[in-house]
Parts: C-alpha cells; sequence; structure tokens
C-alpha cells in the first residue's frame, strides 16, 4: 500500500481531488475511442443514447478502455502492439499516469480492474518468449507496475472478470506476433487457442479449448453475464469457404457451444467478428462482423439467430437500456433503428464500445 | 446537439451491371490460374532438378530454385482461399522467421537424421518452417547446415523439392477444381461470396495486403531504424534475391492492379505511374542484397523505393477503392 505521503503526493501531480466520482464526469454510460475528421483521436464518454457528454484527447488510435469502477479514470490502450496506455481523468482531461509496458513486452489493447479498483490487469505479449501475460499496475498508487502473471496461451487479447469474483477471463487468441514484425502472424500452422481462467496470482483454474476443427477460430474478444457464462468472439484464420461458427458460450466447467447462422448468412461474416455483448435482459448475445456490415444477434438459451443488423462498419456493441447498442466507423451510434450522427461532424467510432456497468 | 436521424441500411447495394463479375474472370482468367499454373510447373520441375542431383553446388538446381521461387512471387500476393487450406502458404513461405525456425528445424532434422523425410506424406507433417522456398533457400546456401552426411543432405534437399511440387500441384488443382467457381460463382452453395462486388473486394483486399506486406515487411525489416539498420533480416539474403522479391511481387501487383482498374482509365493510370516510379526507385538500388540500407546513402535508396510503394498503396486506398466500391472501412480493416 502506498504511504500517505506519497498518495498525496500523487493528488498533487495528478491535480486529482480525493472526492472527484464518475457524476463528476457527466456519469458517462459507455466509453469509446474515435478517429475525428482531422485525423486526430479522442476518447468519449457517451450516455445512455451513445451520445458524447465529454471527449478527451488520445495520443494516438486507441482500442479498448478499460474504466475505474469508482473513479472517474479511464484508461486508454493503444492498439496492439503498442507500448502505451494513458490513464485519463475524465473530469479534468488530464493524464493521471502514463503505462509504459515494461522491455520485452507491449500490450494487446486490453485490460480490467479488480472489484475494488486496487489493480488494473492489462493483456501484454511477451515477444521474445512468444508468450501471453498480464501485467499487474497498483492503480492506488499512480499505476505502478507491480508484477504479471502468464496467460495461460499465446496472444491474449480481451481481458475480463467474472462478476462477483476477482477469477479473471483470458482470450488467449493463439496467434504470435512481433514487433519486428509488425502485425505479422507468424504461427497459423501450429497456433492453439483458448479461453483461460485465472486467480489474479496467475493460478490457471480452468483453460478451454475448442475443437480441432476450430483451432484457427483465435478467440479475441469477451462478454461477461452477471451468472459467469462468458460469450466469446472469434476471428477465422483458415479458408473462409469454411464458414465457420464465430460465437461461443462457454460456462465453467462445461463444454463450449458455438453459435452461427445459416451458412448463407454466416458467409457474410467474412470469417471476423470485431466485438461481443449480452442484451440488457441477459437473454440474448450479439456480435458484430464490421467486415460484413452487420451484427448478428443469437437467443442464449436455443442458440439460433434471432435478428441482424445492417450498418457499414458496425464494430461497437454493448449492453442497451432496452437490448443492445452499437457503434459504427461510419459515424453512427444508438440503438438498431436509432443510430444517428452525433452532430456535423462525422467520427470513425473505433472497435469496441466499453460498457460501464459490465 | 444537432442529432440527424439515420434508419439502418436494410438494402445493401445490389449490383445490376456485369461488371465487377467481369473484372473477377478476367482477373481469374488472367492472372490467378495461369500464375498458379505456372507455379505448379516450376515445383515440378524444382522436384526434377533435385532428383537428377541434389548437389547443392549444382547449377541446373540453384537455378530451378531461383525459378521455382519466381513462380512464388506471382502468387504471394493471394493468400486467400486455397492458399490458405492444409498451411499451403506456408508450407511453402514461411516468412518472416524472426526466431529463426528454419535454420532450427533444418538443423535438428539432420542432428537426427529424421527418417520423418523419406516420404513426401510424412514430410509434410514437419514443421512448416523447414519446409518451402525459404528452407530450400538456407540448405543451398548456407554451408555447413547439412553437416558430414552427404545422403541425409541429398536426401533433405530431395525431400523439400518434392514437397514443393506437391503442394504447388494441390495449389492449382484446389483453385481449378474448386475455389475459381466460388469466384465465378458467387452466391451458389459452398461459395464465401455473396455477390461478385464481394468477389472484387476479396482481389482488392489481396492487393492491398500484398502492398502492404512489400512495404511494411518486405523493404521495412532491413531498413529497421536509421540508428540499427538490419541487412541480415533482408528477406531471401543468402540468395541474393531480396530485392528481386520486392520487383517480381510488385509486377505481379501490377498486373492484378491494372485488371481490377480496367473501367476506371484515370484511376488505371495513376496506378501505372506509380507503379513505374517504384520500377524506377528499385533500378536505382545497386545491391540485390538491399545490403546498402546500412550506409546513408544507399539507405536513401531502398528508403524511396518504400516511399514508391506507399504511394502506390495511396492510390489502392484513396482510388482505387472507392472507384470498386470496396473502399475498406475503418474497424472492417483493423484486424483486431
Amino acid at each position: 500500500m502506498p504511504s500517505r505521503r506519497s498518495f498525496l503526493a500523487g493528488i498533487a501531480v495528478s491535480g486529482l481531488a480525493p472526492t472527484l466520482t464518475w457524476a463528476d464526469a457527466g456519469d458517462p454510460r459507455y466509453l469509446a475511442a474515435a478517429r475525428m475528421p482531422d485525423g486526430q483521436f479522442r476518447l468519449f464518454g457517451l450516455d445512455n443514447d451513445v451520445q458524447p457528454i465529454f471527449s478527451l484527447a488520445l495520443p494516438a488510435r486507441g482500442h479498448a478502455a478499460a474504466s475505474h469502477p469508482q473513479r472517474p479514470e479511464a484508461v486508454a490502450f493503444a492498439r496492439r502492439p503498442g507500448r502505451f496506455a494513458v490513464v485519463l481523468n475524465c473530469v479534468t482531461g488530464r493524464a493521471v499516469a502514463e503505462l509504459q509496458a515494461p522491455e520485452g513486452r507491449h500490450f494487446y489493447g486490453h485490460g480490467v480492474f479488480s472489484t475494488d479498483g486496487a489493480v488494473l490487469y492489462t493483456t501484454e505479449n511477451a515477444y521474445d518468449q512468444g508468450e501471453g501475460r498480464v501485467g499487474l499496475w497498483a492503480a492506488n498508487d499512480g499505476y505502478r507496475r507491480v508484477g504479471e502473471i502468464k496467460s495461460g496461451g499465446i496472444g491474449p487479447h480481451d481481458i475480463a472478470r467474472l462478476p462477483g469474483t476477482e477469477t479473471l477471463a483470458v482470450a488467449n487468441g493463439g496467434i504470435d506476433t512481433h514487433p519486428d514484425t509488425g502485425r505479422q502472424k507468424l504461427n497459423i500452422p501450429t497456433m492453439q487457442p483458448n479461453l483461460c481462467y485465472l486467480t489474479g496470482d496467475g493460478q490457471i483454474i480452468e483453460t478451454m479449448q475448442l475443437a480441432t476443427e476450430h483451432r484457427l477460430n483465435s478467440i479475441r474478444h469477451l462478454a461477461v453475464r452477471a451468472d459467469g457464462l462468458v460469450a466469446f468472439g472469434c476471428q477465422w484464420q483458415g479458408d473462409l469457404a469454411e464458414v465457420p461458427p464465430l460465437l461461443g458460450l462457454h460456462k465453467r466447467g462445461r463444454p463450449p457451444r458455438l453459435l452461427s447462422g445459416d451458412p448463407a448468412e454466416q458467409a457474410k461474416t467474412a470469417g471476423y467478428v470485431g466485438s461481443v455483448a449480452f442484451s440488457s435482459d441477459q437473454r440474448a448475445v450479439g456480435v458484430t462482423a464490421p467486415r460484413g456490415g452487420r451484427s448478428q444477434i443469437f437467443d442464449v438459451a436455443t442458440g439460433a439467430l434471432s435478428a441482424t443488423i445492417l450498418s457499414g462498419d458496425i464494430c461497437g456493441i454493448a449492453k442497451g437500456v432496452d437490448g443492445f447498442v452499437f457503434t459504427t466507423g461510419e459515424g453512427l451510434s444508438g440503438a438498431p433503428g436509432q443510430l444517428v450522427q452525433s452532430g456535423t461532424a462525422r467520427v470513425s467510432w473505433d472497435n469496441h464500445l466499453v460498457d460501464r456497468q459490465g | 446537439m444537432r442529432r440527424l436521424l439515420i434508419a439502418i441500411l436494410c438494402v445493401w447495394p445490389v449490383s445490376g451491371v456485369a461488371g465487377p463479375q467481369d473484372l473477377v474472370t478476367t482477373a481469374l482468367d488472367r492472372h490467378i490460374l495461369p500464375s498458379f499454373q505456372t507455379l505448379a510447373t516450376e515445383g515440378a520441375a524444382l522436384a526434377d532438378a533435385a532428383g537428377a542431383d541434389c548437389s547443392v553446388e549444382g547449377e541446373a538446381l540453384v537455378q530451378a530454385y531461383h525459378s521455382a521461387f519466381d513462380a512464388w512471387l506471382g502468387v504471394s500476393h493471394l493468400r486467400f482461399g486455397p492458399t490458405e487450406v492444409d498451411n499451403r502458404g506456408f508450407g511453402l513461405a514461411f516468412w518472416p522467421d524472426p526466431r529463426g525456425k528454419t535454420v532450427k528445424s533444418l538443423a535438428t532434422l539432420v542432428r537426427d537424421q529424421d527418417p520423418v523425410i523419406d516420404q513426401a506424406p510424412t514430410f509434410a507433417t514437419v514443421s512448416v518452417a523447414a519446409r518451402g522456398f525459404y528452407a530450400m533457400e538456407r540448405l543451398l546456401f548456407e554451408p555447413g547446415l547439412l553437416g558430414e552426411d552427404a545422403a541425409y543432405g541429398c536426401a533433405l534437399v530431395r525431400a523439400v523439392a518434392t514437397d514443393i511440387a506437391v503442394t504447388t500441384a494441390a495449389l492449382r488443382d484446389d483453385w481449378e477444381d474448386r475455389y475459381a467457381d466460388t469466384l465465378r460463382q458467387p452466391g451458389s452453395e459452398g461459395s464465401p461470396y455473396a455477390t461478385p462486388t464481394e468477389g472484387v473486394r476479396e482481389l482488392f483486399k489481396a492487393l492491398s495486403t500484398g502492398l502492404e506486406f512489400a512495404a511494411d515487411v518486405r523493404l521495412a525489416r532491413p531498413l529497421g531504424t536509421f540508428e540499427r539498420p538490419r541487412p541480415r533480416r533482408a528477406e531471401a539474403r543468402l540468395s541474393g534475391r531480396s530485392l528481386r522479391q520486392v520487383v517480381l511481387s510488385l509486377g505481379a501487383m501490377e498486373a492484378l492492379a491494372a485488371i481490377l482498374a480496367a473501367e476506371h482509365p484515370a484511376v488505371a493510370q495513376d496506378l501505372a505511374t506509380a507503379f513505374a516510379a517504384a520500377d524506377e526507385a528499385a533500378a536505382r538500388i545497386d545491391d540485390p542484397t538491399l545490403a546498402q540500407v546500412a550506409d546513408v546513402q544507399g539507405r536513401i535508396r531502398v528508403e524511396a523505393l518504400q516511399q514508391r510503394v506507399n504511394e502506390v498503396r495511396n492510390v489502392v486506398r484513396g482510388q482505387l477503392g472507392p472507384a470498386l466500391g470496396v473502399g475498406a472501412g475503418f474497424n472492417a480493416l483493423d484486424g483486431d
């Protein structure tokens, strides 16, 4: 724990008054990064209708964000293979801290806080070993690096915490990359993704692997339901003619279920899911497939495709007040049927729409 | 805040003209299928040459290696469909290889005198790092790798060559017997393409990804940074092919780009100009291995080629994509 002196010093440096809460930032429901028309990147706080409350400058293209459970702090991650993340005070707009990936590590673009907000967990690549890591940062001590644990696989991307627990779920996408070769995939022939459940001190509780015929389905993005059901979205690395399922559901201790539309509909996803979310009533699960300009909504109980929503470059998806809300790379945001463009400037909403209510 | 209400687009643009399908058909008949045929022919010739004389000093074998590798560059940008089945693409071309797996895998086979090389079907199960053109390059151009046992070395050279022949033949056959039809008949059962435009988008994506690979990997790897150039990372450096890899792949992509731009003369003209500028920049580079990235004058020339390739990319992204109606979106291109 930080000393009182260092804690106060931290406040002085950050300019953060100890009493600030998310309400002071306008109580945004969602966070999302976007590219502005002038080519700059910003992080937005958005209301229930997915319309902007505030926006803050980002140093480069963002990917996902993590929001501190109590303090109005958002961690914006650079797109992989980024080496930095910035913690923004959403009231003052100032950077509270900058996270620099340690030597030999880079971020993958996702992170999550512990329930009490004391620890930030970040997915990282230990690229000389070609192994995944989860970095641990002391959020109450200036986001100091305090350790790391193995992610249980290669290429960890999204990370979530099972509600009401400290159990972490990590989407180990299985794809080995090295900064020397940019985003080139180095191990497709041998890749083996998994969904790994970990304790905060690095014990592997359970590892879920898909059947051999889905070995090329890179598990990338996660959504968690209140009861611990995990939804995972995949990106297919094989021949698109195989038209694989790209959405799975997993409950610890049980085999996974894979959900798919009929082959004609499924082919239109182009083998690529960008984001995944559960609906507000938790009975539906949705994915976005930006390469197919579509979102697919499935019934959790039956696994059947229940709706398809078409909108160009649709990618962000989250639980809405009623059902789902979306963002698109073409500047639209909102609920299906009410997707609107905010203001006169067209922003390109980036990959993820982060729901602060989980 | 002003809000502009926009209804969701429920109607996907359906092309009523024959345009997009014509482009796909032309690309198949004049670019894709002939190029895979050439690759299979050269792959078979390489196996024949290794069969006739497996000596790594043999001129005929080295020549056959170069010819077959040249043919690969005619299709190395077409990384979709058959190339993605059974690791064929990686089994022919495992590069970049930042962890040096090709040398390690080959050295392990030699050290263990592994009999896995004796049969083509079993050889296809070894690490992709020990297969294909980059493995063949090491065998032919890295003295000492094969060790003392000439018989095993000979068998390994033949195994790699035969495997290349088998894989390139399988690629050609899969294109001719299966995949070409999925592009000719979008919307048919089993086709991953619902419309002709989706086929065009696949070809466009292959072009843009191939150009990205040329600039960001083939050229960027040896360039490294100004403070730390990395000449030893140049592709196929041992056989003196580093610049040739770039030039030949650009040539293949220029052919594809010309087909895609056929109905848009202004775009076609800008593409031709941009590719010609890249050719000129390549012609000013003296060293086939790109080793000159290590000195300031030489480096400028390699950077100039990279810049010209990036200008081709700009035309492709800024003009060709929109002209074809396949400009990819912010998230669709993200790959995360």
